[in-house]
């Protein structure tokens, strides 16, 4: 029979699935223990912390390891050496985030120079072999999208490596115009073109809806890329404040169009029933328009971006409510995804053939979800009731726990099932 | 003979199961017939990679149509 075969070794993308979640149960645990005082700006060490660990850790981890899945399936390009990478990457990203947290937090800045080099070097190898394998194909509607996001990473890290020169006193710089540009980079270059790049494929594919029109794969990561070299002009060339705006009104086009289109779709889809991931995808294109919203707002002029707790409503709607609600939805469809068609071959077998179904309970899935969203209203409360900040950190770990808790649930369903179909070809084949 | 797998309303990656699994049986000079709504590329590839003759039709109501057969000996 015909193999999967395109398509890297589950164990490539498993272990940055199953380590997504834990950086989630950290920031939580992190929130909690420190209380409203980590809210109070975006420049105190525990928010600094708090962002990498969802930015750095949990994101970082969770696309980079669907896109190795992601890149085969959706282009038919074929990433080098998927496994070989996985050993290396997975590893560095996960000491490098770490270690970054924990110089953010505790103000450690001896510890930053191992966390530049595992980050730059971990991402850098990242870059380079998707970035390669994306250039030597042309199918598919996300690549466009998938081509953008890679190389929005590549500035990121860089602008990532620039900026912990200048925290430690390395580079004369101003930080906070190069720390706006950091987090238009990672967030409107890389997270949100590379979830709007796997969008195109995987909502009509996962969701049962109509496609998306074809304009959209088409200006969204031309546009958002546009609008990122321009704010890139405003700061490095000392351009006047208004450039900065004008790049994030052109930047919040394609955002509200993506998450317009795809509630559109999902209102037409041809499936009356819906799951934890459709809700999911709901809940972040909602936040989405929020977040435009806010950033809309925050572009009004410096006496707005600097208005507390703006800054800080971005960051919780950006993060939580449009990416790691995402992640999480995509996560429910991915893991059983590779799970069925990674099982060995049945041929002759008298078990039932594999359904996607079978890896992760629907009633556990649907209710973690709500939990995510009860902890993500807890964490916008927060802002207005400080009271509520240990609550909704000790929320928001037990959803991050839940989720990875139901990863691994699938992870060993996938190996009984395994196990399960060789003993039986055992049997049969003696 | 033509056979025909109609996945538009089955969740991936069962179209993808269903079409290996009938391949596997497909006799020479039989015809599978696969209706999706998506552009299949891991199917494509597949199907390139081992040689099967494939044609994909984009029919009116947005289904993509393929038509496939073994590879000649």
């Amino acid at each position: 029979m015909l193999s999967f075969e395109q398509a890297p070794p589950l164990s490539a993308s498993f272990r940055f699935f199953l380590t997504a979640p834990w950086f989630g149960v950290a920031a939580g645990l992190l929130l909690a223990w420190e209380g409203p005082e980590a809210l109070l700006s975006r420049w105190s060490p525990p928010a600094l912390a708090l962002t990498h660990l969802l930015t750095a850790g949990f994101l970082l981890q969770a696309m980079c390891g669907a896109l190795l899945q992601f890149i085969p399936v959706a282009t038919g390009a074929n990433v080098w050496r998927p496994l070989l990478i996985a050993n290396f990457v997975h590893p560095a990203l996960l000491a490098g985030a770490l270690l970054l947290a924990l110089s953010l937090a505790r103000a450690r800045t001896e510890l930053l120079p191992a966390a530049e080099a595992l980050l730059g070097v971990g991402l850098g190898a990242f870059c380079a072999v998707c970035g390669l394998a994306l250039l030597r194909t042309t199918t598919g509607m996300s690549l466009p999208a998938l081509r953008t996001a890679i190389a929005a990473l590549a500035v990121t890290t860089v602008l990532g490596l620039l900026l912990a020169q200048a925290y430690t006193g390395r580079l004369q710089i101003a930080l906070p115009a190069l720390t706006d540009l950091h987090a238009a980079w990672g967030l409107g270059g890389w997270a949100l073109v590379l979830l709007a790049g796997v969008s195109f494929t995987v909502v009509p594919m996962f969701q049962m809806t109509p496609p998306y029109p074809p304009w959209l794969p088409r200006l969204l990561p031309a546009t958002l890329a546009l609008a990122l070299a321009a704010a890139s002009v405003g700061v490095f060339a000392s351009a006047p404040s208004w450039l900065w705006s004008l790049a994030i009104a052109l930047a919040a086009v394609p955002a509200v169009a993506f998450a317009l289109v795809t509630l559109r779709l999902q209102q037409r889809r041809r499936r009356a029933r819906t799951d934890a991931t459709f809700a999911f995808f709901r809940g972040a294109m909602i936040m989405l328009l929020a977040a435009a919203a806010a950033c809309l707002a925050s572009s009004l002029g410096p006496e707005f971006a600097q208005a507390q707790p703006l800054p800080v409503v971005i960051g919780v709607l950006c993060l939580v409510g449009v990416f790691v609600s995402a992640v999480s939805g995509m996560l429910y469809k991915i893991v059983p995804f590779i799970a069925t068609l990674k099982l060995p071959h049945r041929a002759g077998s008298s078990l039932a053939p594999p359904s996607i179904k079978m890896f992760i309970p629907e009633r556990s899935m649907v209710a973690q979800m709500r939990l995510h969203f009860a902890a993500l209203a807890l964490l916008l409360a927060c802002l207005a009731i400080p009271q509520l900040t240990r609550l909704a950190g000790v929320a928001f770990a037990l959803s991050c726990a839940w989720l990875g808790t139901n990863l691994l649930r699938g992870l060993r369903v996938y190996v009984a099932l395994r196990d399960q179909i060789r003993a039986d070809a055992a049997v049969h084949g003696s | 003979m033509t056979v025909v797998i109609d996945g538009r309303e089955l969740e991936p990656p069962e179209p993808l199961q269903r079409v290996l699994a009938a391949l596997d049986v497909l006799a020479d000079g039989e015809e599978m017939r696969v209706l999706l709504y998506c552009h299949p590329v891991p199917l494509i590839s597949i199907l390139e990679s081992n040689g099967y003759a494939w044609q994909e039709t984009l029919l009116e109501d947005g289904t993509h149509e393929l038509r496939i057969r073994r590879p000649r000996p």
